[in-house]
């Protein structure tokens, strides 16, 4: 295990622990649920009191909905199929699958959040909204940024839980 | 696992009511009800992972899958934890309820929350791993 490392400094030793994975899917949880209310709170604001003529429509809500595919898509693959040289798995061209539909996600992922920018830029920023309803823009993009973090959180740890099960083998 | 005894369900049950009666004054001093969802959301979070706790093995290494639907559990309870105190601060910024109404219903449903998980680390029956 320590052979085959990369980094001079190693992970730490705690980072492998069940309770550091564990605590890295509650996270992501939470960040997706953050991201989620974010958007949901652009959107009530918007009907609520907004002052201004810019409302938040189904535009709005489509970058969100293409992050959220994204990450169903990227945290539904199977991790340990990704690497074409495990000796079993990859006969039936199981490892190209498993990237082209990795790479459908990650371009899912990435399309939410550029349209997200998108959004922002040409419903917001371009047409030089005031500060108020400004933060409908902005929001939707810390929406987007959230998601993607839930993303790299629950990715993250499921690689964690791989490790853990590799040590607990040996 | 510290025992408990008497005194530990009493203190429970006495900041289950504190945390109640925070959620209810922030709904009824407004004569605004949405608070109450806080209390739903909190009732709600333990559930997906005692679901998926008992369709999962988590022993089973071979096959990951017991491991997904565990991750699927936890990710649905931090989904539903964090509801509950974005859902205040969200009718709040809003205007939908007041912001002391915001801060009532916050500290009440982290109250509730808090004793529906301390109840069950305290109580939880003796398994083995």
């Amino acid at each position: 295990m320590s052979e085959d490392r990369l980094f001079k400094f190693g992970k730490p030793q705690w980072l492998n622990s069940v309770w550091a994975r564990n605590a890295g899917v509650y996270a992501a949880g939470g960040l997706f649920s953050l991201g989620f209310y974010i958007l949901l709170d652009s959107a009530v604001w918007s009907a609520h009191r907004n002052p201004s003529d810019v409302h938040v429509t189904f535009v709005d809500w489509l970058p969100f909905i293409f992050s959220t595919l994204g990450m169903l898509i990227i945290n539904s693959v199977e991790k340990s199929r990704l690497s074409a040289d495990s000796f079993s798995y990859s006969g039936s061209g199981v490892a190209w699958k498993a990237r082209v539909v990795l790479f459908l996600g990650f371009a899912a992922l990435a399309g939410g959040m550029a349209g997200g920018v998108t959004v922002f830029v040409l419903k917001f920023a371009v047409p030089g909204v005031d500060w108020p309803a400004m933060g409908m823009g902005v929001e939707n993009l810390l929406a987007n940024a959230a998601v993607g973090l839930s993303t790299v959180v629950l990715w993250v740890s499921q690689n964690m839980e791989d490790e853990y099960a590799y040590n607990l083998a040996l | 696992m510290p025992t408990a005894g008497l005194k530990t369900i009493i203190a429970l049950s006495f900041v289950l009511a504190v945390g109640f009666l925070l959620v209810i004054l922030s709904c009824a001093l407004w004569k605004a009800y949405y608070p109450l969802l806080v209390v739903a959301t909190y009732v709600l979070a333990p559930v997906p992972n005692w679901i998926c706790s008992h369709c999962a093995n988590p022993d089973d290494f071979v096959e990951s899958s017991g491991a997904a639907v565990l991750d699927l559990g936890r990710f649905c309870t931090g989904f539903l934890v964090v509801m509950g105190i974005a859902l205040p601060i969200l009718l709040a910024h809003s205007g939908i309820i007041a912001y002391p109404a915001m801060v009532m219903s916050v500290i009440g449903g982290l109250l509730i929350y808090g004793t529906i998980i301390s109840f069950a680390t305290f109580f939880q029956e003796e398994q083995d791993f």
